[in-house]
């Protein structure tokens, strides 16, 4: 029981995602933040307000962090098809002392 | 970014990058402001008395006291990433040696804070421009109003008549009476939010030109008087007078 929590509170925490989730996750962080970073400072400039280049960009790293960082289920749509598992060993007959091994 | 820390690290490690991208935009898109400030600085009054350096000081020095009168418009300053403005007079004559670089001496100074800047009890206050009232002197004294600028004028803007210095002025010898072709000077220092300091006051460097007047005529440090009235040789502390006491 206990240790079946503790999976879960680690599965929680690691949040893993998949393949296609962590190239969109590296995609979104790059882009959302640079439009940010561009963003903030052109209003920052046209308006001449420098506190408005910096409370922009901390609001839009904010919002990096919440739309990247939680395995959001967007992130795992793609999971890994992995091969079924199978006995590889089936049609070799090995003999460890004079028994079969299967 | 597979697990939760290595996409917290990611997003955090580039956030670095474009947060130093912005500050780089941010301290060269100054550059692209036009800076034309203007000054007229004019002497109003010198005394030179003997004094020492402290209370128990044994050392008797010659001291100058200077009063001005100066008109600013530095508004043009105050562009978005100006801070503040570190403003201040220097009172410059030639050494005794010709070969040495002529010798300055500061005797005013204030911090002019952008609009931006939020309140500090260092930065300057513009005395009133406004005749000054009778006021009883039992009657308590209502409080300054903490502005760096006469009400309605631009950061930068000052009117100062008759102004007495923040200190008074000796030189390295002691001696500073009948010194000759002094002038007064009128330097600055833009303090940006992000960015490099800015000493270039009297060069033209692109859209940025050097100030308009900001020295006074020539003027000679009198002789030395003997008995001066106190209030001739006032000196006034600015807002950092009250650094250290509550407000």
């Amino acid at each position: 029981m206990a240790e079946e929590l503790l999976e879960k509170a680690r599965d929680v925490f690691e949040g893993q995602i998949d393949f296609e989730g962590q190239r969109l996750a590296e995609y979104l962080t790059q882009g959302i933040l640079t439009l940010v970073g561009a963003v903030a400072f052109l209003y920052g400039y046209f308006t001449q307000d420098i506190y408005m280049t910096l409370w922009i960009g901390l609001a839009g790293t904010a919002l990096t962090f919440v739309a990247v960082v939680p395995p959001w289920p967007f992130f795992n749509k793609h999971p890994l098809q992995w091969l079924p598992p199978q006995n590889g060993y089936s049609g070799i007959n090995i003999e460890v002392d004079r028994k079969k091994t299967s | 970014m597979h697990t939760t820390v290595v996409r917290v690290q990611n997003v955090f490690g580039f956030f670095t990058s474009v947060a130093f991208a912005i500050a780089a935009l941010i301290a060269v898109s100054v550059v692209f402001a036009p800076q034309s400030p203007s000054a007229s600085m004019e002497l109003r009054n010198i005394q030179v008395v003997k004094g020492r350096p402290h209370y128990y000081s044994t050392k008797r020095e010659e001291y100058a006291n200077i009063r001005f009168d100066l008109d600013t418009d530095l508004s043009t300053l105050f562009n978005w990433n100006t801070k503040q403005v570190f403003l201040y007079i220097k009172a410059i004559y030639p050494s005794h040696l010709p070969s040495e670089p002529p010798t300055e001496a500061i005797l005013w100074d204030a911090i002019i804070p952008a609009t931006s800047a939020p309140w500090h009890h260092n930065t300057y206050i513009h005395p009133s421009t406004k005749a000054p009232k009778k006021v009883a002197k039992s009657k308590p004294q209502p409080p300054p109003s903490y502005r760096a600028t006469a009400p309605g004028d631009a950061p930068g803007v000052l009117h100062l008549r008759n102004q007495k210095p923040k200190y008074q002025i000796s030189d390295p010898t002691g001696k500073i009476a009948e010194r000759g072709n002094a002038t007064l000077e009128l330097g600055w220092n833009i303090q940006p939010w992000v960015g490099a300091l800015v000493w270039a006051n009297y060069v033209d460097l692109g859209r940025w030109s050097g100030v308009k007047g900001g020295r006074s005529e020539t003027f000679e440090f009198p002789e030395l008087k003997g008995a001066v009235k106190k209030e001739e040789l006032g000196t006034m502390k600015g807002g950092e007078g009250n650094r250290g006491k509550p407000a």
